[in-house]
C-alpha cells in the first residue's frame, strides 16, 4: 500500500486529533462546491429580504423583495408603451435596494426605494430617471424590509401573529360593540316607556329644536299618562343587562378607549403560562357577559333555567372551547435559553391545549450531545421538542429553517390561525462558528442537508398521522440527499459535469468547529481511490475501506478541492440520513393513502361517470324502485310525484291527505266511492292517482266508470 | 367543528317547527294551480332548514303568485306592481339577519319590474327569488305577459302574441354578476325541492324559474312536456344536484352539466323544445353587494337619528 494512502487511511480511521501533527486544526478554509455559486447574495434574486406590509388590505402579511419589485414593474409599466425597457431599470433598483438592506437595520421599505431610486437617478438620462420615478412610487408601499438574520424569526412570526391577532380584534370589538348598542337600546326602549320619560320635560328635551314652542308638552303628557304602562323590565333583568355592560366596557383582553389592554407577547413560557392562570377568572367572566348579551338579545334569557346554567359554568374550569374568542399568546424564545431553563413550562402550555403560540429559535444544531460521547446532534434539541409536541396530537407544530420561512408562509400562518397551541422551531443560520457563510445560506444548507428538515403536523388536517403530517417543501423529497449538477473546469481547461450530493458532512464542513473531521486531499493524490461521500455510506464500519469518502469543497478563488472525512463524521452522515428515512417513511404514508384516494377518485362509480352532452344517460339501477307491496287492484297515488295541487282533497279529504312533506296519498280507500277515485285521477294535474279495482261491485254507473278508468290503470 | 359556549347555549333554546306551522290561512289559488307546489316546496325547506319565522320574510309584488306572503306564517311585504326586488334590497340592507325570499310572477318582474330584475342580478344581494312563470296574467283573467309564447291567444292578444318570447333563463344569464341560476318545473317536486334548497344555499342573488301550469287560463300550455317525459332535460353534476333513481327513471332524458360553465348554460337555456330542469349557473365567489356596501359603520341611535334629522331638515320650512 502507498505510503499516501495509508495515512489517509490512518485519517479515516483516527481523525487529525489523534495524529500529533495536527493537534490544532486549522480551519478548513472551504465551502461546499455546491455553494460556490452563492458567494454574493446580494446580487441574486431569492426571498430575502422579505417585506412586512403593513396593509390591513394586503393579500398576505408579507411578500418578498422580489416579487413587490415584479408587481411594481407591472404597475409602472401598465400605461407605457414599451413595458420592456421597465426591466433594466427595475433590476438595477432591486439590486440597490438588496445592497442597501444587507447593510443595516430592517427600515421602511418606501424610505429605502427613494434613497435607492435617488442614487441610481442621478448618473441616469431623462427617460430612464422619468422610469426610476414611476418604479420608486409603486414601491411606496407600507411595509418594512429585514434581511435573513438573526432576528428575523422572531420579526417574521410576531408580524404574522399581530395581523392575525389585529383582525381577531376587530372582530371581536365589532361583536362587543354590536352587544352593547343592542343591550342599549334594550335600557332605553325601557326608559321610554317609563313614567319618566312621559313628563312634560322629558318630551321637550326629546323633540329637539325645531318647533319645540310651537307644541304643548303638557297636553303630550297628560295624553301619555292616560297610556296604562306595560312590558318595564324586571329589576333581575335590568340588573343584568348593566352588569353585563359593566363587564362588556371594562374588558382588557382587546385594545378599547379608557383601559389598558393585556400584553399577549412574552419572552419566556413560565411568564405566559402564569399570565394565562392570572386571566383566567376574567376570561370567564367576559364569555359569561356576551354568553347573557346574546340571549338577552335574541329575548331567550330565561332565568329559571339559564341562571343555574351560568352559576355552574362560572364555578367549573372555563371550555377551552370558549377561548376562540380571547387573543392567543405568542412566546419567542431561543432554545438555548429554553434548554438552561427547563421544558416545563413549555410542556405545561402545550399539554394544556392553551391558545398560545411558541416559536422556539435555534442558532446551532451542530452543538455535540450533551452525552459526551462525541456524536453531533445535528438539531436533536428541536427534534425532541418537536417529537413530543407531535405526540400530543392536539399541538400543530411546525419546523423549518428561516431560509424556508416565507415559503411555508401559509403553513405559518395557518398554525397563527390554529384555535389550539402551536409550536414553531426554527433555525435561524446565524451562527457564530459557521465560517463565512450568511445566515441564509447556512440555513438553506441545513434543510438541504437534512439536518434540519422542514415539516408541519396539522392536527386538523385529517384523522391519522398520515394525513397530519407533511413533509412538503423539502429539496428534492424523494431521495435521500438532494442531488445537483456541479458544473467546473479540470486542470486541462475541460467542461467536466457532475452529479453531486449535499450531505450532512457538506453542512458541517461549513462549520470551524469541525475543521479536524477533515483533510484536504493534495491534488497528486488525487489518484487514490476516493469515492463521494453518499456513496460510502452503506459500507459496514467494520470493514477496511475500499474507497475512502470525500467531498468536493472550493476556496475563496473557487478552485476544486477534494476533502477526506474521517470514520465519526460518516456515521453521523449515516444517522441523519436514517432519522429523514423515518421521517420519509411517515410521509410516504400520506402519499400512498392520496394515491389510493386517487385511484378511488379516477374510478367513479358507473352511475357518476359524465356522458358526454345529449348522450344516453345511464339506466338507473334496478334495485332503485322497489316494488311497493300492495294487493292487485288496490288504488294508489305516486306520492312522491304529488305537486300539492289540492285537486283530489278537494273531492275527498277523507279519502286524500298530505303527508308530513304536504304531498297526498291515500289514506282510506273505503272512505269514499270508486267514482270519486276516478274524478280525483281524472282531475289530478300530474296523471299520478291509480284508481285500481271498485270494491264495491253495487255502485251505479261501474261500466262506464271503470272505462273512464282505463288511462290511468 | 368546534362550537364556542355561548353558541351551544344559544342552541339550547333552539326551536323546530313543523311543517304545518309555516301555514298560514288557506290559500286562494285556483284548484290545480302550481302555486300550491311551489308553497309546498317552500315550506318544506323552510321546516328542514329550521329557519326561524321570525327571522324570514317573504316579499312579493302583485299577482296570482304575489299572494304567497299571505300563506306562509312568517314575515312577508305584499308590496307594489314590479316592486319586489327594490322592498327586498331594502330589507336586505336594513335588517341582514332575516332570511330574504322574493316570490314574484312573469309580468310582475319581467315587465313592469325588469329594470329592478336587471339591477338586482347585478348587485348580487344574498336573496332567494323564485319566478313563477306560467305566461299569463292570471289574476287580472288572462292577458299576455312578456313570456307568453308567440301565437298566444288571450284577452289583449286576440289575433295571437305577435312577439317572441323573452326568456327570463337567458336574460338574467346574460347580466353582469350574475351568480346562480336554477329552473325547476312545479309538476316536479323531488327536483323542485332540491333546487329550492340548491337556491337557499347558495350565498348570493338566487334566481330561480319555475315553470308553473296555469290550470284556468291556460290548461294545456304545458301538456307536451307533461305528457312527454324526454322533453325534460335534467341538469346532473357532482358541483349541482345529482337526480334520485326514481326521478331518473321517471325522466330519462338527463346531461351533465358543469354549473360553473356560463357558456354551456346560456346554450342550454336557449333550447326551446326541452326544458331543462336542475342549476344551470353557480359561482360563489361573486361578491355580494351587502358586503362591498354595508360597512361596518355600526346603525347607533344618534347615527341613524343624525341622518333622519338631516334628511328631515330638507323639508323645513325655515321661518323669514
Amino acid at each position: 500500500m502507498h505510503a499516501e494512502v495509508r495515512s489517509h487511511i490512518a485519517f479515516y480511521l483516527t481523525e487529525k486529533q489523534a495524529l500529533a501533527e495536527a493537534a490544532d486544526a486549522p480551519p478548513l478554509g472551504l465551502r461546499p462546491a455546491l455553494l460556490a455559486r452563492y458567494r454574493d447574495l446580494a446580487r441574486l434574486r431569492y426571498d430575502y429580504p422579505v417585506a412586512l406590509l403593513r396593509e390591513a388590505a394586503a393579500p398576505a402579511a408579507f411578500a418578498p423583495l422580489g416579487a413587490l419589485v415584479a408587481r411594481a414593474v407591472e404597475r409602472a409599466a401598465a400605461a407605457a408603451d414599451d413595458p420592456a425597457r421597465y426591466a433594466a431599470p427595475a433590476l438595477a433598483l432591486e439590486l440597490e435596494l438588496r445592497t442597501l438592506a444587507a447593510r443595516g437595520t430592517p427600515a421602511p421599505l418606501a424610505t429605502l426605494a427613494d434613497a435607492a431610486a435617488g442614487r441610481l437617478a442621478r448618473g441616469a438620462d431623462a427617460p430612464t430617471a422619468e422610469m426610476l420615478d414611476r418604479l420608486r412610487r409603486a414601491l411606496a408601499i407600507d411595509a418594512e424590509l429585514v434581511e435573513c438574520d438573526a432576528a428575523l424569526p422572531a420579526r417574521l412570526v410576531t408580524h404574522l401573529w399581530q395581523s392575525v391577532q389585529q383582525r381577531k380584534a376587530a372582530a371581536f370589538r365589532d361583536v362587543i360593540d354590536r352587544l352593547v348598542l343592542k343591550l342599549g337600546e334594550i335600557l332605553q326602549a325601557d326608559r321610554a316607556r317609563s313614567a319618566a320619560a312621559r313628563t312634560p320635560e322629558a318630551l321637550r328635551a326629546a323633540m329637539g329644536t325645531v318647533d319645540r314652542d310651537a307644541f304643548d308638552f303638557e297636553a303630550m303628557a297628560q295624553l301619555l299618562a292616560r297610556l296604562p304602562e306595560r312590558g318595564a323590565l324586571s329589576s333581575s333583568r335590568r340588573q343584568r343587562i348593566e352588569a353585563t355592560l359593566a363587564v362588556l366596557a371594562a374588558q382588557r383582553f382587546f385594545p378599547a378607549s379608557g383601559v389598558e389592554p393585556y400584553a399577549f407577547r412574552f419572552a419566556d413560557c413560565a411568564d405566559a403560562l402564569a399570565a394565562f392562570r392570572e386571566r383566567l377568572p376574567e376570561m370567564a367572566k367576559l364569555a359569561r357577559a356576551v354568553a347573557v348579551a346574546r340571549l338577552e338579545i335574541e329575548g331567550e334569557y330565561s332565568e329559571p333555567r339559564h341562571d343555574a346554567l351560568f352559576e355552574r359554568i362560572l364555578g367549573a374550569a372555563p371550555d377551552l372551547r370558549a377561548l376562540e374568542l380571547f387573543p392567543h399568546y405568542l412566546v419567542c424564545v431561543d432554545a438555548r435559553a429554553l434548554r438552561a431553563r427547563g421544558h416545563d413550562a413549555l410542556m405545561e402550555l402545550l399539554a394544556g391545549a392553551l391558545p398560545v403560540k411558541v416559536l422556539v429559535q435555534s442558532d446551532d444544531i451542530l452543538e455535540e450531545t450533551l452525552a459526551g460521547t462525541g456524536q453531533v446532534a445535528f438539531g436533536a434539541h428541536a427534534r425532541q421538542l418537536t417529537s413530543m409536541a407531535m405526540g400530543m396530537n392536539e399541538v400543530f407544530v411546525l419546523q423549518a429553517a428561516a431560509s424556508h420561512l416565507v415559503r411555508a408562509g401559509e403553513r405559518l400562518q395557518l398554525a397563527m390561525e390554529y384555535s389550539g397551541p402551536a409550536l414553531v422551531s426554527v433555525f435561524s443560520g446565524a451562527c457564530a462558528h459557521a465560517d463565512g457563510v450568511p445566515p441564509y445560506l447556512y440555513a438553506a444548507a441545513a434543510m438541504e442537508s437534512r439536518a434540519f428538515p422542514a415539516f408541519a403536523f396539522e392536527p386538523v388536517a385529517g384523522p391519522d398521522r398520515a394525513a397530519q403530517f407533511s413533509l412538503a417543501g423539502n429539496p428534492q423529497e424523494a431521495r435521500d440527499w438532494p442531488v445537483h449538477r456541479l458544473d467546473y473546469e479540470d486542470a486541462e481547461h475541460q467542461g467536466v459535469s457532475e452529479e453531486v450530493a449535499f450531505t450532512l458532512a457538506d453542512f458541517v464542513a461549513c462549520d470551524r468547529r469541525y475543521a479536524n473531521h477533515f483533510e484536504r486531499v493534495p491534488r497528486a493524490h488525487w489518484g487514490a481511490p476516493l469515492a463521494p461521500l453518499a456513496q460510502c455510506l452503506d459500507r459496514q464500519a467494520k470493514d477496511l475501506p475500499e474507497k475512502l469518502p470525500c467531498l468536493l469543497m472550493v476556496d475563496d478563488a473557487n478552485r476544486l478541492h477534494k476533502v477526506m472525512v474521517d470514520e465519526r463524521l460518516v456515521r453521523e452522515t449515516r444517522r441523519c440520513r436514517d432519522f429523514w428515512r423515518s421521517l420519509r417513511a411517515l410521509g410516504a404514508r400520506r402519499e400512498r393513502d392520496a394515491a389510493r384516494a386517487g385511484v378511488r377518485d379516477a374510478q367513479p362509480p358507473a352511475a357518476a361517470q359524465a356522458p358526454s352532452a345529449m348522450e344516453a344517460p345511464p339506466a338507473a339501477p334496478e334495485t332503485a324502485a322497489p316494488a311497493t307491496e300492495r294487493p292487485a287492484g288496490d288504488p294508489y297515488i305516486e306520492t312522491a310525484r304529488c305537486s300539492s295541487c289540492d285537486e283530489c282533497i278537494q273531492v275527498n279529504n277523507r279519502m286524500f291527505a298530505y303527508d308530513e312533506n304536504k304531498q297526498a296519498r291515500i289514506v282510506d280507500p273505503n272512505a269514499g266511492t270508486y267514482r270519486q277515485l276516478v274524478e280525483a285521477a281524472e282531475s289530478c294535474q300530474v296523471a299520478i292517482i291509480h284508481p285500481g279495482k271498485p270494491r264495491n261491485p253495487g255502485e251505479p254507473g261501474l261500466e262506464g266508470l271503470l272505462r273512464r278508468a282505463e288511462p290511468f290503470q | 367543528m368546534t362550537l364556542s359556549a355561548t353558541e351551544c347555549l344559544l342552541q339550547l333554546a333552539e326551536e323546530r317547527h313543523a311543517l304545518e306551522e309555516y301555514q298560514s290561512g288557506v290559500p286562494r289559488w285556483c284548484t290545480g294551480c302550481g302555486d300550491h307546489a311551489i308553497l309546498a316546496a317552500v315550506q318544506r325547506l323552510c321546516r328542514d332548514e329550521g329557519l326561524r319565522p321570525e327571522k324570514t320574510v317573504f316579499v312579493s309584488g302583485i299577482g296570482c303568485s304575489s299572494r304567497f306572503p299571505h300563506y306562509m306564517r312568517t314575515y312577508g311585504f305584499h308590496g307594489i306592481h314590479g316592486r319586489a326586488l327594490p322592498i327586498a334590497e331594502g330589507v336586505r340592507m336594513a335588517r341582514p339577519d332575516l332570511t330574504v325570499f322574493v316570490n314574484t310572477g312573469d309580468g310582475d318582474c319581467c315587465s313592469i319590474g325588469a329594470a329592478h330584475w336587471i339591477h338586482a342580478v347585478r348587485y348580487n344581494m344574498d336573496i332567494t327569488v323564485f319566478l313563477h312563470d306560467n305566461q299569463i296574467y292570471g289574476l287580472t283573467k288572462m292577458q299576455a305577459s312578456p313570456t307568453s309564447p308567440r301565437g298566444l291567444k288571450s284577452n289583449t292578444t286576440p289575433r295571437g302574441a305577435y312577439l317572441e318570447a323573452l326568456q327570463p333563463l337567458t336574460v338574467t344569464l346574460g347580466v353582469q354578476n350574475v351568480s346562480f341560476v336554477a329552473q325547476a318545473a312545479d309538476w316536479i317536486p323531488e327536483s323542485l325541492y332540491e333546487i329550492v334548497k340548491a337556491a337557499y344555499r347558495h350565498r348570493g342573488f338566487s334566481f330561480v324559474r319555475i315553470v308553473q301550469r296555469c290550470p284556468e287560463w291556460l290548461p294545456k300550455q304545458w301538456d307536451p312536456w307533461l305528457h312527454d317525459p324526454k322533453r325534460i332535460l335534467l341538469l346532473a353534476h357532482a358541483q349541482g344536484l345529482r337526480p334520485g333513481p326514481e326521478l331518473a327513471r321517471a325522466y330519462p332524458n338527463q346531461i351533465e352539466h358543469d354549473p360553473s360553465n356560463l357558456d354551456r348554460a346560456r346554450e342550454i337555456a336557449s333550447d326551446a323544445d326541452l326544458i331543462p330542469v336542475g342549476i344551470l349557473y353557480c359561482n360563489p365567489d361573486v361578491p355580494c353587494y351587502e358586503d362591498l356596501q354595508l360597512g361596518t359603520r355600526l346603525r347607533t341611535v344618534d347615527y341613524v337619528r343624525a341622518g333622519l334629522e338631516a334628511e328631515l331638515d330638507k323639508f323645513t320650512v325655515w321661518p323669514q
